[in-house]
């Protein structure tokens, strides 16, 4: 990703924190440019409140103020812009100024009353991933305190078995590369079958099946690339979650949900349990051709 | 705002990287894309709530000047308008989210640009506890009106009952402003439109009983209704010109919102036109309905009943439209609801000038980082409001009538100081041009002296205990009691604030200044 660049939203709160710590670890394992955001909510389509000059002037300013400090407390290691932009949603600010930007990701803070520490996704993240088609990374709360001098050690690449892998795969050989961390490909099992499962589960939970895609995943990528494969196996999916090691500088990726319409994210049942569960960022990649495979 | 807290020098640096292409912003800094015709209508329509305003005012005006209701509507519409074009050339020259606080400071320096915010917030928060009240009325009412048991209207007249639903309302509108929480627009235009068909229709109905002969004491409708000079006393005719502001309080939002409307540069001013011509409309429509349909006599229904006077639309409703009546309900509530959010947002913000100026505590200067709302101000004035509307409903049965008419005392009190800091700030250039002459000496002037007098008849007035809902404390009328603590513990209160926070006080954070071209 050298020379790409990285939307982060930023809210003057800890979940903009959150999100500014983790852009700027994965900005500067990547020599990627920092484009920091501030979505303020534009008045246009405001049907109750009459529009004030003075304090938008005043939102603005004071915004402005926020992205500076925000942008003092970051250093100069960084290369970084700030922007202050309006839209109707926080989302809809961000995707406007990735695809402005050409950014390949956006990150946002994804903790919104996360509970002990691990993230739940909030309105904000949540109205991203329906809508986003550049991946989106969400940290979860606490990433602030993780200094950028941690870097990224490790990639994961969560391979399910549906369509969409592709891209996935490609998402993740990339920022492998950009950041020249290893890369794991990974699929998850739960073998605790409840009754009256429906056949999609029922294939999902096969780890011959699981064996097969990684296999065949393994495959798929360019012979460079340094790879290791593991079946996380465990009675439901958070088990098979929590039964993995990860490093203290790791990114997971998962592809978003089949429901998703092309391109855009939605994130499935699967990678929301390992939301729940994960104690490192996850990137949610769209299903098809992504910006992240164009490079 | 101009000026930046000194906190910030150290980061200009920093924040002139910020943007320096101010893409997607306009070239006036302000978010991108703008209101249309209709949305400027439908915000000033939504913002002057008519069906909220008429059923809290009419009744007292009535009580004031009698059948001349009519007239007093069409007069009480100039001082408004003189003063609305003073305050469109201030918001063109310093746009500031303080508004008349910022202005009388700029114009006539921090102690009396101190007491007008004071004024605005003091106003306004009167009159969200009263938007808050009439609610809970009307939500009694509906609900009684769809379950058909009139008993449960009657639980509003209870004040426990009522203060504790009152403050769940004024929660709930916190948490809404707080938020920035936002209807679409397709809602809000059917929300309004809503409420202007309930209100002809109300009074389409009111007048086919006048008709039949079945109304309660059908009044014949004269065009004396409509001579300002048939009003008996000058003091009842000020005392219905104060009332009469309120009730076209907020219709300047359309003249102000030029700035953001879309196409043609005609489009604000044809906005506020048609705003204003609706509203006119519709109030003189419905005013001649009711007492066309009630009278003023003090009979059941009568207008001049002081049972029903605080809440016309609440008795009234009923006999008029029979088992359409919860129509009336509806329409009031949502009024009443919607405008409490835009009502919300002006408190707090010049509370929020008021701490960025050093004048009150920083705190009050606090925006939420998610919401971009005024946090601490907005909570502020709701906790303001609802201890006041609960005091104030145990203190006096005719809690809304009397906050009302303070009201009408505490929008002359500041709207007057407006028009007068447009006159003496932009004094260097009356003569400039023909345009300056109207628009910055001769109408504001005129709807400040206007104003003045308003204020100060009905401070003198409501001195008798007599005055508006008859209620008095310590011998005094309420309405003067009521108008005479709020100014003076703003007073108080700025002499606090002058000890702890000399700064502003001296003109160092906000400094007098005077247009020069």
């Amino acid at each position: 990703m050298g020379g790409s660049r990285i939307v982060v939203g930023y809210t003057a709160d800890d979940s903009g924190a959150d999100a500014l710590a983790l852009a700027t670890r994965l900005a500067s394992a990547s020599e990627a440019l920092l484009d920091v955001v501030m979505v303020l909510p534009s008045e246009a389509r405001n049907s109750v409140v009459p529009a004030d000059a003075g304090y938008e002037r005043h939102l603005k300013e004071r915004s402005r103020t926020w992205l500076a400090e925000a942008s003092a407390s970051l250093g100069t290691d960084v290369a970084q812009s700030l922007h202050v932009r309006y839209a109707e949603s926080f989302a809809e600010g961000l995707i406007a100024a990735a695809h402005e930007f050409g950014a390949l990701l956006i990150v946002v803070g994804a903790a919104r009353g996360g509970v002990l520490g691990r993230s739940r996704i909030g309105s904000v993240a949540g109205e991203l991933l329906h809508s986003s088609d550049v991946p989106v990374a969400l940290a979860p709360a606490g990433s602030r305190e993780v200094p950028a001098a941690q870097g990224v050690s490790r990639i994961t690449a969560a391979i399910g078995t549906r369509p969409g892998a592709d891209a996935l795969l490609e998402a993740s050989v990339a920022l492998s590369r950009a950041t020249h961390a290893p890369l794991r490909l990974l699929s998850l099992v739960s073998i605790d079958l409840p009754a009256g499962m429906d056949e999609g589960l029922a294939e999902l939970t096969s780890t011959v099946h699981a064996d097969e895609v990684l296999l065949a995943a393994r495959r798929a990528l360019p012979a460079a690339v340094e790879t290791a494969a593991e079946v996380a196996e465990g009675p439901t999916i958070e088990d098979a979650v929590r039964g993995l090691d990860w490093h203290d500088g790791e990114i997971v990726l998962v592809g978003s949900s089949r429901l998703a319409t092309p391109h855009h994210l939605f994130l499935g049942s699967t990678a929301a349990k390992m939301l729940r569960e994960l104690p490192v960022p996850m990137i949610v990649v769209p299903r098809t051709a992504a910006p992240v495979a164009t490079t | 705002m101009t000026h930046l807290p000194e906190s910030a020098a150290p980061l200009t640096e920093a924040m002139r990287a910020v943007d320096g292409s101010e893409h997607g912003i306009s070239k006036k800094g302000l978010s991108a894309g703008s209101v249309g015709l209709i949305g400027a209508i439908v915000i000033g329509i939504s913002c002057i709530a008519p069906a909220y305003t008429l059923t809290a005012a009419l009744g007292p005006t009535v009580s004031e000047v009698g059948v001349q209701v009519p007239a007093i509507i069409l007069v009480g519409f100039i001082p408004m308008l003189l003063v609305a074009f003073g305050y469109r050339e201030l918001n063109r020259r310093m746009p500031d989210s303080g508004t008349s606080f910022t202005w009388a400071t700029r114009a006539f320096g921090p102690w009396v640009g101190w007491l007008a915010g004071w004024g605005l917030v003091a106003a306004t928060i009167l009159v969200l506890s009263n938007l808050a009240g009439i609610a809970v009325d009307f939500l009694f009412l509906l609900i009684s009106q769809i379950v058909g048991d009139p008993a449960i209207a009657d639980l509003a007249t209870n004040p426990f009952i009522n203060v504790v639903v009152c403050l769940m309302f004024m929660l709930g509108a916190t948490w809404i402003s707080y938020r920035d929480m936002r209807t679409t627009q397709k809602l809000q235009y059917w929300l309004v439109g809503f409420q202007v068909a309930v209100l002809v229709i109300f009074s389409v109905a009111a007048l086919i009983e006048v008709a039949n002969g079945s109304a309660f004491d059908a009044t014949a409708i004269e065009l004396s209704w409509f001579n300002p000079f048939a009003v008996e006393s000058f003091s009842a005719f000020a005392a219905g010109l104060s009332l009469s502001i309120f009730i076209f309080w907020g219709w300047d939002v359309t003249l102000t919102m030029n700035e953001e409307t879309k196409g043609s540069e005609k489009t604000p001013g044809r906005a506020a036109t048609i705003t204003v011509v609706t509203i006119v409309v519709l109030y003189l429509l419905i005013a001649v309905a009711l007492i066309a349909y009630a009278g003023v006599g003090t009979g059941e229904f009568g207008l001049g009943n002081p049972d029903i006077q605080d809440n016309v639309f609440f008795h009234l409703a009923g006999p008029i439209l029979g088992p359409l009546a919860a129509l009336v309900s509806l329409a009031v509530l949502t009024s009443s609801a919607s405008s409490l959010q835009s009502t919300f947002v002006s408190p707090a913000r010049t509370l929020l000038a008021m701490g960025h100026y050093g004048a009150l505590p920083e705190k009050f200067a606090k925006v939420s980082p998610r919401f971009f709302t005024p946090g601490y101000a907005t909570i502020v004035s709701a906790v303001v409001a609802s201890v006041f509307y609960a005091v104030m409903r145990f203190l006096s049965e005719n809690v809304l009538w009397d906050t009302i008419t303070a009201l009408g005392m505490m929008i002359c009190f500041y709207y007057g100081i407006t028009a007068f800091a447009c006159v003496w700030f932009f004094r260097s250039v009356w003569f400039r041009s023909v345009r300056n002459v109207f628009f910055t000496l001769l109408f504001p002037l005129i709807g400040g002296v206007i104003l003045a007098v308003l204020f100060f008849t009905t401070l003198v007035d409501s001195m008798d205990p007599d005055y508006g809902s008859g209620s008095s404390v310590f011998g005094l009328g309420l309405v003067f009691v009521l108008g005479m603590v709020v100014l003076l513990s703003g007073v108080a209160i700025m002499l606090w604030q002058w000890w702890k926070r000399p700064a502003f006080f001296r003109g160092e954070t906000l400094s007098r200044a005077v247009a020069d071209d």
